[in-house]
C-alpha cells in the first residue's frame, strides 16, 4: 500500500487575539459605530431584505401575496426581458472593451509625463464628473438628425444623414458610443498604479536593451493587472444598472431597442407591479455579484504577483 | 459587558431609534394656538420657468394674505411638482404612506390611477352644498375629473380648446390665406411646402404628436367615442378604423418629409425650435405656447404677428378641436379643519377674477364662466381667445388621448412610434402593442 504523499509542513497556526478595546473604552466604541450601523440597515441591508422578500410577491403598494417564482417564470417568458437583457450585456461589454483598453492606454502615455500632460488629464477627467443627465443632453444634441454635429460631421463625406437615436440599427450603437469619453476613472487609476511600479524594473530593463514599447508590454501592462481588474469591475457595477443615460437619450426606445435592466424594472415599477420590478432588481444583483466573483478569479484582484 | 456600557448603548439606541421614528412621523394638520390652519400645497413653489407654478405660489401667497390668522397655506419644495413621469408614483407613495398633501395638482389620468388608492377627496359634498359655486365652472369642465360612482377627485384649474399654430406667410406662400379646413388640403399645402424646403409640420414624438394623432382621430366618425371611452377600456385598438386611418396618415407625413426629421425625442422644444425657426409652418399646441414660446427670443423676428391659431382639419364632415380640462386641484386633507381650508382656497382660486389673473400669466383659459365684460377687460391673449371663439363652432369637440388613456400611454406610444414610423412593424402590430403596453399594469 502506497504512501500517501507527504504533505508539505503546515505553519502551525498562531493562535490570534483581535485586539482587545481597553475596558473603559467599549461604550464610546460601540456608540461611535452605531450610526454607521444605523445608516447601513436603513439604506442597504433593509432594501435589500425587502427587494429579495418581494420578488416573490405581486406587490402592487396596496396589496401583496406571495407567488413564488412566478415573477421570474414571467421575466423568462417576457421577449422583452430578453432584449433589454441583451441589450445590458452589450452595454457592460462596450464599456469595458471602450474604456478601460483606452483609458489604460491614455494613462500610460500619460504617465511618461508628456508635454501637457497635466491639462490632458484634467480635461480628459471631465466627463466622468459631469452629471449624467448634463452628459446624456450633450449627446442628444450631437446625434440630432436635423442640427446635431455628427450628421453635419459625415454630410460632405457623402454619407447617409441618419435619426442615430431613433433607427433601430443605429440605436445601441449610438449610446454604446458615448462611452468613448467617460475614460477619466481609467486615466487616473492607471496612472496613479503605474507610480508604484519601482524604477529599477525599467533602469534594468534598459540596461539589458529593452525597448520602450517592451518595457510598456512586458513590465508595466502585466504590474497593472490588479489596477485594470478594479477598473473592469468598477465599469462593470456602475454600468449594470445604467439608467440615466438611456432613459434621456431615448426613454428605452426605438422599439425597446436601447431599453436595459434597470429601465425595464422602471417601467415595471411605473405600471405599479412593485414586485415584479423587484425581481429585475435581485437579477441584477445577482448577475452583479455573478461579475465580482469572474472578474476578481480572473484579474487575481489583490494577489500579488510573486 | 458591564451594567455601565449596556445602559450607555441602551440609552444611544434609543435616542436613535427616537430621532429615526420623529422623522419618518407623518405630518399632522398643524394650528397654531391663535387658531390658524395651516395646510400644504406641493404645487405651490415660486418658479421662473413654469408659469402654472408661478401663478400657483403667487395665488396661494394672495390667499394668505386675505386669510391671514383663519388660514394658511405652507408651500412645499417639490421636485416632482411639475408635470413628469413618475410624478404619479411620486404621490402613490405618499398616498400609501398615509402623507399626501392638503393641496396639489395632477392630471386626469393621474387622479384616475391615484383615486384607486382611496386617499384623495372627493370634492361632491362641497359642490353640491354650494350650487353656485357648482354653476359657476364651465360646461363639461369635471368631465376628465369625475370618478365611476361620480366622485369629484378635483377642482378644474383650466378649460382649454388647444388647435394648430400656423405660420399665415408661409401658408401663404402656397396659396393658403387660412389654415386648412381638410386633410387632404393640408397635404396639398404641405406638398408645396416641402418643394420650397420647408415642414409643414413641427413634431415632437410625444405631446404635439399625439395632439395630432388625437385631430386626425376625432375628426372622423367615431374617433370621438374612441377617445372618450375605447381608449380607456383595455381593447386592442388595432381594430378600430378611425385610429387605423389616422395612424397610417400621421405616419405618412414623416415618411413624405413633411415633418421635422428629429420628430421622436419626445421633447417639445424639438418641435418648437422647428416653427420658432420657420423651418416648420405648424406647430400644435395650447394657448401657453404664446408666452412660453412664441414671445420669447427664441421666436424668429415678427413671428408672433405672423402667426395664426387654427381648429383642425377634418377628414369630410367638418373640423374639429381639443378640449382640454384634464388639469385639477386634488387633495389629500382628511381631518375636517384641514377640508375646510382646502375648499376655502378651491372657492379662492376659482372665482373670476382669480380665474382671470391665471389667464393672464399663464395663457390658459378659465375653467369658471367669467362674465363677458370681464373677459374683455382682461385683454386676454388674442390667438387664445379667438380660438375660444372658434372652438363653439367646431364640429367636433374631444379630449386630448391622454385625458381617458390609459396612465401608461405616454410611455408606451415614445417607445413604439419611432420603429413604427421607420417601417419596422406594421400598423396592426403597432396598435396592437400600444394598446397593450398602455395598459400594462393596470
Amino acid at each position: 500500500m502506497a504512501r500517501p504523499a507527504a504533505r508539505p509542513n503546515r505553519a502551525r497556526a498562531v493562535p490570534t487575539t483581535a485586539p482587545r478595546i481597553p475596558r473603559g473604552m467599549r461604550g464610546p466604541v460601540l456608540i461611535s459605530l452605531l450610526p454607521a450601523a444605523v445608516l447601513f440597515s436603513v439604506f442597504f441591508a433593509v432594501p435589500l431584505v425587502v427587494l429579495v422578500g418581494t420578488a416573490f410577491t405581486d406587490w402592487s403598494g396596496t396589496q401583496m401575496a406571495f407567488v413564488g417564482v412566478d415573477n421570474f417564470a414571467r421575466l423568462g417568458a417576457d421577449p422583452v426581458f430578453a432584449k433589454v437583457a441583451t441589450n445590458t450585456v452589450f452595454y457592460l461589454a462596450a464599456s469595458v472593451l471602450v474604456q478601460v483598453p483606452l483609458g489604460v492606454a491614455v494613462g500610460i502615455v500619460l504617465a511618461m509625463k508628456v508635454p501637457g500632460w497635466r491639462a490632458l488629464r484634467t480635461v480628459l477627467f471631465i466627463p466622468f464628473v459631469i452629471s449624467g443627465a448634463a452628459y446624456a443632453l450633450i449627446f442628444s444634441m450631437f446625434y440630432n438628425p436635423r442640427f446635431g454635429l455628427l450628421n453635419n460631421l459625415i454630410a460632405p463625406l457623402g454619407l447617409p444623414q441618419r435619426d442615430w437615436l431613433y433607427e433601430t440599427g443605429t440605436a445601441r450603437w449610438a449610446i454604446a458610443g458615448t462611452f468613448v469619453f467617460i475614460l477619466g476613472f481609467v486615466i487616473v487609476v492607471t496612472m496613479a498604479e503605474i507610480t508604484s511600479i519601482p524604477a529599477e524594473l525599467y533602469e534594468a530593463a534598459e540596461v539589458d536593451g529593452a525597448t520602450g514599447w517592451q518595457q510598456q508590454t512586458r513590465i508595466t501592462l502585466p504590474l497593472l493587472r490588479n489596477a485594470i481588474g478594479t477598473c473592469v469591475l468598477i465599469r462593470l457595477l456602475a454600468d449594470i444598472g445604467m439608467f440615466d443615460l438611456v432613459f434621456i437619450l431615448t426613454a428605452g426606445g426605438p422599439d425597446d431597442a436601447t431599453a436595459t435592466l434597470a429601465l425595464y424594472a422602471y417601467r415595471a415599477y411605473l405600471h405599479g407591479e412593485w414586485g415584479h420590478a423587484n425581481a429585475v432588481g435581485l437579477v441584477i444583483l445577482l448577475l452583479g455579484g455573478a461579475l465580482i466573483v469572474t472578474v476578481r478569479r480572473v484579474f487575481r484582484i489583490g494577489e500579488r504577483d510573486r | 459587558m458591564s451594567a455601565r456600557i449596556r445602559t450607555t448603548v441602551a440609552t444611544a439606541a434609543l435616542t436613535a431609534a427616537t430621532l429615526t421614528l420623529a422623522a419618518c412621523a407623518g405630518g399632522e394638520p398643524e394650528g397654531d394656538p391663535g387658531g390658524e390652519t395651516v395646510i400644504t400645497c406641493a404645487t405651490c413653489q415660486e418658479s421662473p420657468t413654469d408659469p402654472f407654478l408661478q401663478y400657483n405660489f403667487e395665488a396661494a401667497t394672495r390667499f394668505n394674505e386675505e386669510y391671514a390668522g383663519q388660514y394658511r397655506i405652507e408651500m412645499l419644495n417639490n421636485a416632482n411638482a411639475g408635470s413628469s413621469e413618475d410624478r404619479l408614483q411620486y404621490y402613490q407613495r405618499l398616498a400609501l404612506a398615509d402623507d399626501l398633501p392638503d393641496l396639489f395638482q395632477l392630471n386626469s389620468a393621474e387622479i384616475a390611477a391615484l383615486s384607486e388608492t382611496g386617499t384623495l377627496h372627493d370634492f361632491t359634498t362641497e359642490l353640491d352644498a354650494e350650487p353656485d359655486w357648482a354653476d359657476s365652472f364651465q360646461t363639461g369642465a369635471f368631465d376628465a375629473l369625475t370618478g365611476a360612482e361620480g366622485q369629484v377627485w378635483a377642482i378644474p384649474q383650466q378649460r382649454d380648446p388647444i388647435g394648430t399654430y400656423w405660420n399665415t406667410e408661409a401658408w401663404g406662400s402656397v396659396g393658403f390665406e387660412t389654415f386648412p379646413t381638410t386633410w387632404d388640403d393640408f397635404e396639398v399645402g404641405a406638398e408645396a411646402l416641402a418643394q420650397q424646403g420647408k415642414l409643414a409640420l413641427a413634431l415632437d414624438g410625444d405631446w404635439a404628436t399625439m395632439l395630432t394623432w388625437t385631430n386626425l382621430i376625432g375628426t372622423q366618425p367615431g374617433g370621438v367615442d374612441f377617445l372618450k371611452g375605447e381608449i380607456g377600456e383595455g381593447g386592442d385598438w388595432s381594430g378600430n378604423p378611425a385610429v387605423v386611418a389616422a395612424t397610417e396618415r400621421l405616419r405618412g407625413w414623416h415618411t413624405a418629409g413633411y415633418v421635422n426629421s428629429d420628430a421622436f425625442s419626445g421633447e417639445f422644444s424639438n418641435a418648437a425650435a422647428a416653427y420658432l425657426s420657420t423651418d416648420a409652418a405648424a406647430v400644435p399646441n395650447g394657448p401657453w405656447f404664446v408666452a412660453t414660446n412664441l414671445q420669447t427670443d427664441a421666436a424668429a423676428p415678427g413671428l408672433y404677428d405672423s402667426t395664426g391659431y387654427a381648429l383642425s382639419p377634418g377628414w369630410d364632415a367638418g373640423q374639429g378641436v381639443i378640449v382640454v380640462s384634464g388639469a385639477g386641484w386634488v387633495s389629500g386633507a382628511t381631518d375636517e379643519a384641514s377640508l375646510e381650508a382646502v375648499g376655502a382656497f378651491m372657492r379662492f382660486v376659482t372665482t373670476a377674477e382669480e380665474a382671470l389673473t391665471q389667464a393672464a400669466e399663464t395663457g390658459a383659459n378659465p375653467a369658471v364662466v367669467v362674465p363677458g365684460a370681464e373677459l374683455a377687460s382682461a385683454d386676454l391673449e388674442p390667438l387664445s381667445a379667438g380660438l375660444v371663439i372658434a372652438a363653439a363652432e367646431a364640429e367636433f369637440t374631444y379630449p386630448h388621448v391622454r385625458v381617458f388613456g390609459p396612465a401608461g400611454f405616454g410611455p408606451a406610444w415614445k417607445n413604439l412610434w419611432p420603429a413604427y414610423v421607420n417601417g419596422e412593424m406594421d400598423t396592426s402590430t403597432f396598435l396592437s402593442r400600444l394598446s397593450a403596453d398602455a395598459t400594462a399594469g393596470a
